[in-house]
């Protein structure tokens, strides 16, 4: 038997084409077909979820309830102001909303499931006049009247199921990790669109019980000024930049500009808010 | 946020110190199988006619070679979307030649002049969780003939 020893040629048992080509068209299908499949379920989400009855939010129980006061003379002016909102935005009637008041410092305010919304006194300590408060409640009265609350649970659960099937696959801990952030980003992106939403029923609702627009933009100065440090780029943020919205509402309130006399907060609204402490 | 940045830099580490070690990996295997080349490592289960009287031993050669954190990232993009999982190729080429390499050293330590029936046993390392592998192991080994020493 001959036997000879040829050179082999290289490259015979490994791919040409370079790896970094290959990485970009991967991750960018991947990602893009994590998008398309959390877009889809949403829609489908969104379409069934106003289907579930308001009657059926309020079985559900949150422990946050516990959390804020609903009695007293601070509670019973923001739920006198929440009944014309209530009005004005013409909620149907098996929606009730409960306001409460969390005596604390956290700039924040909140809709959840079955009409109650959470009001901190961290926020209310920066508004300066009623229109603010109002174009505020108005805003988070908004979410419940969209059904906002539910579609975003929904959203939650459908979207959280299809990723974890997803990072089952992939295995490893930090990349299931990258393709979940994947996934959460394209929720945020329609959890803007609720707050857009919210913002412009708000706008209307602050219109026909004031005629006009003047205070509302104090609420975004509010949270403006409660911005610490680097602001995370808009695709990262629920809410829309607070510049955004001083623009539009800039814009609102010249497109409906008349009288701008805003209206003054009660005389005895500092004093609650400091007395109401829990 | 911070976990984007995290895992940007995992992928950054990967790609640069993995390509590096691979780059200068392959230029070592080429060089040394140049070298190695007038030693020949057959399939053969029987060596060819021998002329002359010989000794016959066992060598082996084995490398364990780890998965870069790049190459990971795309063979776990490649279990969602399947096809050819390019990123192993070159890494599972490598650990063969290298084993190939280390038996043929051993080999010629031996003053052999021919290696047959040689054949590879590959495992891979797992790292305890799921079902990812971390490293290869190739193990190479044959039978050396070695000339008889003539007094």
């Amino acid at each position: 038997m001959e036997y000879s020893n040829p050179e082999i040629p290289e490259g015979i048992n490994t791919s040409k084409g370079h790896p970094l080509k290959e990485f970009i068209w991967l991750t960018s299908g991947v990602l893009a077909s994590i998008f398309a499949v959390i877009l889809l379920l949403v829609v489908f989400v969104d379409a069934l979820t106003s289907y579930i009855p308001f009657s059926v939010e309020k079985e559900i129980p949150l422990p946050e309830f516990e959390v804020g006061i609903t009695e007293g003379p601070l509670p019973e002016y923001l739920q006198s102001l929440a009944d014309r909102i209530i009005e004005v935005e013409g909620l149907p009637d098996e929606m009730d909303i409960t306001v409460h008041y969390v005596g604390d410092g956290t700039v924040n305010a909140f809709a959840t499931l079955a009409g109650h919304v959470f009001l901190f006194r961290g926020l209310l300590e920066k508004l300066p006049n009623e229109n603010a408060l109002v174009m505020l409640m108005a805003h988070e009265i908004a979410h419940v009247k969209h059904r906002h609350p539910i579609k975003s649970l929904g959203r939650g659960l459908i979207a959280g199921l299809a990723l974890s099937v997803i990072s089952t696959t992939a295995g490893d801990a930090v990349i299931s990790n990258f393709l979940g952030e994947a996934g959460y980003l394209t929720i945020l992106k329609y959890s803007r669109e609720m707050e857009s939403e919210a913002d412009e029923t708000a706008i209307k609702a602050l219109q026909s019980i004031y005629g006009h627009l003047a205070g509302a933009e104090d609420l975004f100065k509010a949270f403006q000024d409660e911005k610490v440090g680097l602001e995370p780029p808009e695709f990262f943020s629920t809410h829309p930049l607070t510049d955004d919205r001083i623009a539009e509402m800039r814009n609102a309130a010249e497109k409906y500009a008349q009288d701008n006399k805003v209206t003054p907060l009660p005389s005895e609204f500092k004093t609650w808010l400091l007395t109401d402490e829990k | 946020m911070i976990d984007l940045i995290i895992f940007l830099s995992l992928l950054a580490l990967g790609y640069g110190f993995g390509r590096h070690a691979e780059n200068r990996h392959y230029a070592s295997i080429i060089k040394r199988e140049k070298k190695l080349r007038k030693l020949p490592a057959i399939a053969a289960r029987t060596p060819t006619e021998l002329s002359k009287p010989n000794d016959s031993c066992l060598v082996v050669g084995s490398v364990v070679i780890s998965v870069d954190y790049f190459k990971r990232f795309i063979s776990v993009l490649r279990n969602l979307v399947g096809g050819r999982v390019t990123s192993y190729e070159s890494l599972v080429d490598r650990a063969r030649r290298e084993a190939v390499l280390r038996m043929k050293e051993q080999a010629q330590a031996m003053g052999a002049d021919l290696i047959f029936n040689t054949k590879f046993e590959t495992a891979g390392i797992h790292q305890g969780n799921g079902n990812q592998i971390g490293s290869v192991e190739v193990l190479a080994y044959g039978t050396a003939i070695i000339p008889a020493q003539q007094n």
